[in-house]
């Protein structure tokens, strides 16, 4: 499972140029970090690397807006 | 009986108070009266409808019947074990959904401005509840398909007009659950505040900019043939009349909503305090931006990018903004100014994310202060009341309207 | 907090504002709250503006004073230094013009408009300018009405309507207006008077409710709205006047001022009508009056209720006829033997009724910068005109013998081919 946290934290350090592990909980849309063209690229990255499927319509961004949501999200979705 | 358009005159608030205090007293006490609900919302439906407009309340039940049988037909499909969840079906179902829609915004500029049979009043906000669920139902989000909640999410009544645009989802639940006492009261609180605030927006200030101030520069800036000062005059003024007009409305929806218990996301959020033109479609209608981030844009780039169509990421989100905001163009009307205006922040949008990259890469040379801020919020303001003039048609009246002396 | 404090405290305000908006709006105590200043009362005689066409409080004390109403509709805001507002500020004369009417007031609203002022009407004097052009086939256009109407003035007339032919007639008309629709409990009221039957308890009720909250609110509210520009217009037009009035010497002022005036176009059109609102259109506008007639119309009727209302208060009034600009009207193709008839016709309703003061400036279309534009008097018209309003004005007039004849009112005269 570690894998996974820092999976997700590598891809969004390529896609912010930011590193997370010892932010977890920073809000990325309050900090305009990750935007919508950033949250797509995500997903593809997930799709890419961890074979997680995500479709655009589940993302609520109030899901999805901090690294460590983002980890539990996918953790979840890859049960 | 008369006849009214929401929120238009003090008797329809009258009509609107009776009404809800019974499903008030409901939600109190832990009941939610749905049949009741469903009973007033007919009768608002018919103020709204019905009477001299009564052919258009007749294109909306036609409408209505049509749209259930397509997303019904396409969530049995997609419902059923193993569905193929083939793309063009999909897509067929979509092009379906708004043909109706494309129908009503095409048939004025054929037919010299003759309104279409099948229009109504608050089509297009119907066309986008449907999309967005055949969207969803694609992705697997939504699993089921319930006629009578599906039917109560499109008619909701007092956001038919125009909006807020909600999303199924998040109205099921809502219309699902009975909220808390205490968290009612907030509801009724905010809500209470919400449709005063309105009053103020709607029938004071917009009345000042629409009905006071506007007829006198309008006329002054037509008369001059060409341009004057009035045509800035009358950018600014519409531009506030057309923000405290449609930002009361606004609120006069999502406050009956949260006194009905439905939390309706809300629509404007200090709009002239952005500081760039992505912040202020973060602000400025809300629920259409975000319809059209979600459901255009989004796929859009997931689509470029997963198909890899532009090489560069830059590219690719330059062109979705632009396509983004054409298709909103489009959607307000099938005019050279409804267009231009799409385009024109199609266009900001990617001028506005190249100066944030730019700025980006030269942080330690270029200033950024409360005073670089002030300019910033100056700028945008003046962008967007600028786009708001192309968008009020004046321009068209001023340059090919018909002579008039 | 309790359920019902919450409450209290979210409802509360609403229910406290709802209470002391009544209590302000139906209070009688705002009816002693009637002085005008005479600041007020001379900034509002020239304005022009609706708010003091639809209002009431300031035309009352305004002509309990020396001002006089002038009735009409756009010809007033044609401001030069002969107009009737100037002449009588610069001269010092005993009246003062209170200039009632914009563009598109024609009798009906000018009817209404006097109900506000009925009281300040009774056997004093006034003046009214009747243009042509309001006896379109079509007679009152329903938009301009909507724009002048006033729920106050209606109410007002309501109150002491007493079911005579001009209250029904009245009623008659204004049910077919899209304002006499917008209050559906006057509207059940006015089909009953055009009917003949009396308003019911309730809806009479109703009716003096809704008038006293109209009347508070103009009694609050209508002093300040006015614009001011007018003011400063016939100040700066009275400069160009010499201290003394000398008939002939004006009309040479006049000639010379209106010749600097026109110097753009051969229709002595003043010059900024013409390059504002003609010189673009002049060509399409060729012939574009032929077969216009204003010998039949509605407004027949409705100019009825305005000399009816004068007869029951005893106002002796003075009619203004104005010719047409008829280097414009050649141009236009208007014909000039339907303007002679349309001046028949309108005389003879006049003068059969007793209504005997007409300044009658039919003829005078073509006396060189007697027209500011194509239908409106300026210069020389103005001063003109001066000679019939000062002595009608200032000097003593018999009292007037009026016999309203109703079959003016009806369709066989409005349509009637004199």
């Amino acid at each position: 499972m570690d894998n996974v946290k820092e999976t997700v934290i590598s891809i969004l350090n390529d896609l912010t140029g930011e590193d997370f592990s010892d932010n977890l909980d920073e809000n990325l849309y309050d900090s305009a970090l990750l935007d919508s063209m950033g949250t797509v690229q995500l997903l593809l990255e997930l799709q890419d690397q961890l074979g997680i499927n995500a479709p655009v319509s589940e993302f609520d961004r109030n899901e999805w807006d901090t690294p460590a949501k983002i980890i539990a999200k996918v953790e979840e979705m890859q049960q | 009986m008369r006849w009214f358009i929401p929120y238009g005159n003090p008797t329809y608030f009258i009509w609107l108070a009776l009404a809800i205090i019974p499903l008030m007293i409901g939600l109190l006490y832990g009941r939610r009266f749905r049949g009741y609900q469903t009973i007033i919302s007919l009768f608002f439906l018919i103020l709204t409808f019905g009477g001299p407009n009564w052919k258009t309340g007749i294109a909306l039940i036609g409408y209505f019947i049509y749209q259930i049988i397509l997303v019904a037909g396409y969530s049995h499909y997609r419902q059923k074990k193993g569905s193929a969840n083939q793309g063009w079906i999909f897509v067929m179902t979509v092009i379906l959904a708004i043909v109706p829609l494309v129908i009503v915004k095409v048939t004025p500029a054929i037919e010299g401005g003759r309104q279409s049979i099948i229009g109504f009043l608050g089509i297009s906000y119907i066309t986008f509840k449907v999309v967005q669920t055949i969207m969803e139902t694609r992705d697997g989000i939504i699993k089921e398909f319930h006629p009578i909640l599906f039917g109560q999410f499109l008619l909701f009544f007092p956001t038919i007009s125009s909006g807020p645009i909600d999303r199924y989802r998040r109205f099921e639940t809502d219309y699902k659950k009975v909220p808390e006492r205490a968290e009612y009261l907030d509801l009724i609180q905010t809500g209470v505040r919400y449709v005063f605030q309105g009053f103020v927006y709607k029938f004071i200030v917009a009345y000042y900019f629409g009905t006071v101030l506007m007829p006198g520069i309008e006329r002054h800036a037509l008369m001059a043939h060409g341009f004057s000062w009035n045509i800035i005059a009358y950018m600014y003024v519409y531009s506030m009349d057309l923000f405290f007009d449609f930002a009361g409305y606004s609120l006069f929806a999502v406050g009956i909503s949260y006194l009905m218990g439905i939390k309706t996301p809300v629509n404007f959020n200090q709009p002239f305090k952005s500081k760039n033109i992505k912040d202020f479609w973060n602000r400025w209608h809300m629920t259409l931006s975000f319809w059209f981030r979600d459901y255009i844009f989004m796929r859009l780039v997931f689509f470029f990018m997963k198909h890899k169509v532009f090489k560069s990421r830059v590219t690719t989100a330059n062109v979705c903004y632009v396509i983004n905001m054409l298709i909103m163009g489009f959607w307000h009307g099938e005019t050279w100014f409804y267009i231009t205006y799409g385009l024109f922040h199609g266009c900001a949008l990617v001028i506005n994310d190249t100066w944030l990259r730019f700025k980006k890469k030269h942080q330690d040379v270029i200033p950024h202060n409360k005073l670089t801020e002030l300019f910033a919020i100056f700028l945008t303001f003046n962008v967007v009341c600028f786009s708001f003039l192309i968008f009020s048609g004046f321009l068209n009246t001023l340059f090919f309207g018909p002579n008039k002396f | 907090m309790s359920l019902k404090k919450r409450l209290f405290m979210i409802f509360g305000p609403i229910l406290t504002a709802a209470v002391l908006m009544l209590v302000v709006f139906l209070s009688p105590l705002w009816s002693r709250l009637s002085y005008v200043s005479p600041k007020v009362q001379r900034n509002a005689a020239s304005s022009l503006s609706p708010l003091v066409l639809k209002g009431q409080l300031i035309k009352q004390r305004a002509l309990e004073n020396n001002y006089v109403p002038f009735f009409g509709s756009s010809e007033w805001s044609r401001f030069d230094p002969f107009h009737p507002a100037v002449l009588a500020a610069k001269y010092h004369r005993s009246y003062r013009p209170f200039l009632l009417g914009a563009r598109g007031s024609q009798s009906l609203t000018n009817f209404f408009v006097m109900q506000s002022v009925s009281p300040q009407l009774k056997n004093k004097k006034a003046v009214v300018f009747v243009s042509p052009q309001w006896f379109t086939p079509m007679g009152e256009d329903p938009n301009a009405f909507t724009f002048y109407y006033s729920p106050l003035q209606t109410t007002t007339w309501l109150k002491q309507e007493t079911g005579s032919k001009m209250d029904r007639y009245a009623a008659y008309r204004l049910l077919q207006m899209p304002s006499g629709d917008s209050d559906k409990i006057i509207a059940a009221a006015l089909a009953r008077i055009a009917a003949g039957l009396k308003p019911t308890k309730f809806q009479r009720n109703y009716i003096n409710v809704r008038n006293r909250i109209l009347a508070n609110e103009d009694q609050i509210y209508s002093r300040y709205r006015i614009p001011l520009n007018n003011v400063k217009t016939i100040g700066k037009n009275m400069k160009k006047l010499p201290r003394h009035y000398h008939y002939r010497q004006l009309d040479e002022l006049a000639s010379q001022i209106g010749k600097q005036q026109t110097s753009s176009n051969d229709f002595e059109i003043n010059n900024r009508f013409w390059n504002r609102r003609l010189k673009r259109h002049v060509k399409d506008l060729k012939n574009f009056q032929v077969g216009q007639s204003y010998v039949k119309s509605p407004e027949y009727g409705d100019f009825e209720l305005l000399l009816n209302q004068f007869a029951d208060d005893h106002t002796n009034v003075l009619f203004i006829i104005p010719p047409v600009n008829q280097k414009w009207q050649e141009y236009t193709g208007l014909s000039a033997a339907m303007l002679k008839q349309f001046d028949q016709k309108i005389k003879y309703q006049l003068r059969s009724q007793g209504f005997n003061h007409i300044d009658d400036l039919s003829k005078d279309g073509n006396v060189p910068y007697f027209m500011s534009d194509t239908i409106h008097p300026g210069w020389r018209g103005w001063l003109k005109m001066d000679q019939a309003i000062n002595p009608f004005l200032t000097k003593k007039v018999s009292r007037p013998h009026y016999q309203i004849d109703k079959r003016f009112y009806s369709k066989r005269w409005q349509q009637y081919d004199y």
